[in-house]
């Protein structure tokens, strides 16, 4: 093993105080890096010439592409004394969500059983009205029974085997079983294919059109990550913006005010066919729709080209298991798909539903595990 | 047992490197250096096709050892990571025994001897020791809990095989880890490795890959290829071409006697730099441009 640090004997390396100094620099910036990464640097800076001190620390201090900005502006600050500018940090433009907590109790106490009959008829009243006519009450009740609504996803098969009762012969047991018998197969052993749940991937318009509804969906998007953690949730207005870790949070109200800071585009335009490529582009996101039911919640109006939705629609249906768009206007019965956007998305999508009340996103709750 | 190679510096790294055929960035180099010094295994990330798979190969080479690849993919478990018992061959051989064997107890032992071992590439590795350059391709494809696994067989070099016994490498061998990056590895794997990202070369680097590792391509056509490459990759393309596609087009216009890169040549032969039906279209659409200047 290498025995010594940057002590045995190599004097034109920087003496240690600096790399640890370094080392601090860096976690104050943010990056992750704890004592054996350090060590690692020093026991590197030790082996390899000083000049090469910049990148004996990408390679041990570094662990992800996205921290190599961060770790050469320290490294300039810190070894060539050159102070960059200072980050400055985006206020987030928070309108819908901030000004309208829901102020959601954590678990409600149980009611007197004279209200429950009232209670009951009510909830269904709240059930098929309108997220666009509901009041800031009704909406905070709605996040209530969407607490408890079950999205479950679709199975597949996997490409792991395990034991089953039937399949294909298991040799590893059959064996091992046969060894009781005196080596005759007597009791014979299986393997299936396993099965697991696909995942889900909502895509939530946060246009201003789709204002009356962005914050009811949040919601329903909420309630469906905490069915299964793997799904993911992102917005879209003028551009793409992953949920998923903001919409984690347990009460529903924290979650949309931390959702409401990470999507800046709130209430502007949309751009969906951008805001889909940019989805697909990525490879990193590009793996999570593969093979998922992707759920878009939007109205259609698009101000991007037509084309452009149209073809990334097209690729998005490659690579998802199945697509479903919900459009509130639809829940008018005279609504035909007319725009240009809606026109252009309709040929690559599977399901083309509502979603405008609980009763029906109820209804596709339960029309998706069939997928 | 084996000698281990050694190098006092990065340069003499980049020069035995190089010897292979095989251009290292100076960032690649030091990681590589202290990837050996240190005995760490080295996690290489980069787009598809900047030449990850080879930095292991030219390791293997320049060490004078042999290259274990473990292939990753959905569903790779230990049986086909590891090792496996010959399970039929265990049954035939239980069979052919039961001719009344006064020793069974012999016999049974047999039955887990090393013949009927299949040595999958980790075993393998850690029986290699410092004899292997273990090659650990795409682990991103591979499931999570596999990559707990391999954790643990990375940091201590040991494998128990409840029938035999614990193998471990007196030496551990030299370990590079790919990732095309479709998921984030664990942290915890992370720490474990020197990281290094590789990126596209600049246009010199380029054009002296291409020379190095396409026969019969000459400065010319190297230069025109990397710089129509160049502009490329400043297109919107949902896939960039890499080195490995600069130098199979480079291979596949110098076949054609090409001197240099022009708009003709560049339409018959596209297919080896842009594979996808609709970059290819867009390319095609400013082919001109792409290849002129």
């Amino acid at each position: 093993m290498i025995s010594g640090g940057p002590a045995d004997g190599r004097q034109d390396t920087a003496p240690l105080e600096v790399l640890a100094g370094f080392g601090r620099a860096l976690r104050a910036a943010g990056l992750v890096v704890g004592t054996d990464r350090l060590m690692a640097y020093c026991q590197g800076a030790a082996l390899a010439a000083g000049d090469d001190l910049y990148w004996v620390g990408v390679a041990t201090l570094v662990g992800r592409r996205e921290d190599l900005p961060t770790y050469n502006r320290v490294f300039r600050e810190h070894f060539l004394g050159a102070p960059g500018p200072p980050p400055v940090r985006e206020r987030p433009r928070t309108t819908l969500l901030q000004a309208l907590p829901l102020g959601l109790k954590d678990g409600d106490g149980p009611q007197a059983p004279e209200l429950e009959a009232a209670v009951a008829s009510a909830e269904e009243i709240l059930r098929r009205k309108s997220f666009s006519g509901c009041t800031d009450d009704e909406l905070r009740e709605l996040a209530r029974l969407m607490a408890r609504l079950r999205v479950e996803a679709p199975m597949r098969l996997t490409r792991r085997r395990a034991p089953a009762r039937d399949g294909r012969p298991d040799l590893r047991r059959t064996i091992r079983r046969s060894f009781r018998t005196g080596g005759e197969p007597v009791e014979r052993a299986w393997r299936a294919r396993r099965r697991k749940r696909r995942r889900i991937v909502f895509l939530l318009d946060v246009s201003g059109s789709m204002s009356a509804y962005s914050r009811a969906l949040a919601i329903f998007a909420h309630a469906a990550l905490r069915t299964d953690a793997r799904f993911e949730v992102f917005s879209f207005g003028t551009r793409l913006t992953r949920l998923t870790a903001a919409l984690q949070a347990r009460n529903p109200d924290e979650a949309l005010r931390r959702a409401a800071e990470d999507a800046r585009d709130w209430d502007g335009g949309t751009r969906i066919g951008d805001s889909l490529r940019s989805l697909l582009d990525r490879s990193g996101f590009a793996r999570l729709v593969r093979g998922a039911v992707v759920v878009i919640c939007s109205d259609g109006l698009d101000v991007g080209d037509p084309a452009v939705l149209k073809e990334q629609m097209a690729r998005l249906r490659r690579l998802a298991h199945r697509v479903v768009w919900l459009n509130p206007l639809k829940a008018n019965p005279d609504y035909e798909p007319l725009a240009r956007g809606m026109r252009a998305a309709l040929p690559s999508v599977d399901v083309f539903a509502s979603g405008h009340d609980l009763a029906s996103l109820e209804a596709i709750a339960a029309a998706i595990a069939r997928l | 047992m084996f000698h281990v190679v050694h190098f006092e510096s990065v340069d003499e790294l980049e020069t035995a490197l190089r010897r292979e055929s095989y251009l290292a960035d100076e960032g690649l180099a030091v990681a590589v250096h202290l990837a050996l010094a240190m005995r760490r295994p080295l996690l290489l990330e980069g787009e598809p096709g900047v030449g990850k798979t080879e930095v292991a190969k030219t390791l293997a080479r320049i060490l004078d050892v042999e290259l274990i690849r473990l292939q990753c993919y959905e569903g790779i478990d230990s049986g086909q990571a590891l090792y496996e018992w010959d399970y039929s061959r265990q049954l035939l051989y239980a069979r052919a025994l039961q001719g009344g064997e006064i020793d069974a107890a012999a016999r049974v032992h047999e039955l887990f001897g090393p013949e009927f071992l299949l040595e999958r590439p980790l075993l393998r590795a850690v029986r290699s020791g410092a004899g292997a350059v273990l090659l650990v391709d795409e682990l991103d494809r591979a499931d999570d809990e596999f990559e707990a696994f391999l954790l643990e067989v990375l940091s201590d070099f040991q494998v128990t095989i409840p029938e035999v016994g614990t193998i471990r490498a007196e030496t551990p061998p030299a370990v590079v880890i790919t990732s095309n990056r479709t998921r984030e590895l664990h942290d915890a794997l992370k720490r474990r490795c020197l990281f290094h990202w590789i990126d596209y070369p600049d246009l010199e680097r380029e054009i002296e890959i291409i020379r190095l590792r396409a026969d019969g391509v000459d400065e010319e056509l190297a230069r025109s290829v990397a710089e129509a490459i160049a502009r490329i990759r400043t297109m919107d393309l949902l896939k960039l071409p890499g080195p490995a596609e600069a130098i199979d087009w480079a291979r596949a216009l110098a076949l054609l006697a090409v001197r240099r890169v022009d708009e003709m040549s560049a339409r018959q032969t596209l297919g080896w730099a842009v594979k996808n039906r609709d970059d290819l279209r867009m390319v095609e659409s400013v082919i001109g441009e792409i290849v002129g200047g």
